[in-house]
């Protein structure tokens, strides 16, 4: 177990770091990323989501029949993004609107149903646990740098802050959809380029 | 047999697990989720409505219980007569659920002066277009007498392309206001007074 505990924690950050390593969860890191805020404020509530779904799955691994197993991950997950969406309204109103209609959608997210298939069925709940922050957090980080390389170019701003004099232009459609395939691509191919040269082995195809 | 009984089983379990944690949450976070929606949903509706900062007006509130439903009541005066009231209600049978909207009404000219929407779970790009002021603009000085109804139905509202569901749902809704206020204009202004 505690030789598990370091190598799961850090997977989540590089190794197998979604979108870019596990290329899962494309759709929200296209659709509200318009912003750094918007990015973190998804990214954590999935890895919320993803924490706490990993570790009742991974506890109830041994009890739920495999032929309903799917069934029985998308209620539990789906409870705990409804129990996000109330809490995201309770207290951070105006973010939960921005997001709007992906909060709810995290229910279908590939990558909480991968982990909970790929990981937390075989694993006691502690390691799945760290496993689903690892990964939730990794995808928070991704988001948010998604989110700010796409706000400071596209809007000049970073978290609402100015960051150019008024002299900079900002390249408006950087915020918009097209915007967010460019980024994304880029920085799959930096990081592709980067894996190559360093000799890592892919992960991906 | 005993597979089949057993996925069954655990599948009751887990839903009404789940279920009860999810009331929980909604009962527990029912307050907080209101007071963050009139900060944020009906504060500016109730600006547009009144033409005064929300502060003023937000905590002009009173509530008229009725036998099936209890009536959040807006109010705003104009020295020290009540000069215009904001009704919210809920218009039922939206594309996507019930839409919770806010009818305002003066009550000097006898006349609405506007309609805004407090929640509504309508399609992107098609019912939550009610939102547009476009649509909303057709609520200005109608007549607190008459029921209104859409131009299909021989009245005069235009109803979203594409969203005659949504539309329809807003028409009910504000026909119960206007019903309600008729009824209980006395009652509203007593409790008003009694604040």
């Amino acid at each position: 177990m505690a030789e598990k505990f370091l190598p799961t924690l850090t997977a989540g950050w590089w190794r197998r770091i979604p979108p870019f390593r596990l290329v899962l969860g494309l759709c929200p890191s296209l659709a509200v990323t318009m912003s750094a805020e918007n990015g973190m404020g998804m990214g954590l509530a999935t890895a919320f989501v993803l924490t706490l779904s990993n570790l009742a799955i991974s506890s109830m691994r041994n009890v739920i029949p495999s032929k309903v197993r799917i069934a029985s991950y998308i209620i539990i997950i789906a409870t705990l993004v409804s129990i996000v969406e109330i809490l995201m309204k309770a207290y951070f109103f105006p973010l939960a609107q921005q997001l709007g209609i992906y909060i709810p959608l995290i229910v279908v997210n590939c990558i909480v149903l991968g982990r909970a298939e790929g990981f937390a069925s075989k694993n006691p709940p502690f390691i799945s646990m760290v496993d689903g922050f690892s990964v939730g957090t990794g995808y928070a980080m991704s988001l948010t740098l998604i989110g700010s390389i796409r706000e400071i170019f596209g809007a000049g701003t970073w978290f609402g802050m100015r960051v150019f004099s008024d002299s900079f232009e900002p390249m408006s459609f950087l915020v918009s959809a097209p915007g967010a395939f460019l980024t994304i691509g880029t920085l799959l191919a930096l990081q592709n380029l980067f894996s190559r040269w360093s000799g890592e082995k892919f992960i991906q195809g | 047999m005993n597979d089949i009984v057993r996925m069954v089983v655990v599948l009751c379990l887990i839903a009404g697990v789940s279920s009860a944690a999810l009331t929980v949450a909604h009962v527990q976070l029912g307050p907080q989720m209101e007071k963050q929606t009139d900060l944020y949903i009906r504060g500016p509706a109730l600006e547009r409505l009144f033409g005064k900062p929300a502060k003023e007006v937000l905590n002009n509130k009173v509530v008229v219980h009725l036998p099936d439903q209890d009536v959040p009541i807006f109010f705003s005066r104009d020295g020290e007569k009540v000069s215009s009231l904001a009704v919210e209600a809920i218009g039922k049978g939206g594309f996507g659920g019930d839409l919770k909207i806010m009818v305002g009404i003066d009550l000097n000219a006898g006349l609405t002066n506007g309609m805004e929407v407090v929640s509504h779970s309508e399609t992107p790009g098609l019912g939550a277009r009610i939102v547009e002021p476009g649509f909303r603009r057709q609520w200005q000085g109608l007549s607190l007498e008459t029921p209104i109804a859409l131009t299909k139905d021989g009245g005069t509202i235009d109803s979203i392309s594409g969203a005659s569901t949504t539309s329809g749902a807003a028409v009910r809704g504000t026909n119960e206001v206007l019903l309600f206020v008729r009824d209980h204009k006395d009652d509203i202004l007593k409790s008003i007074s009694e604040l």
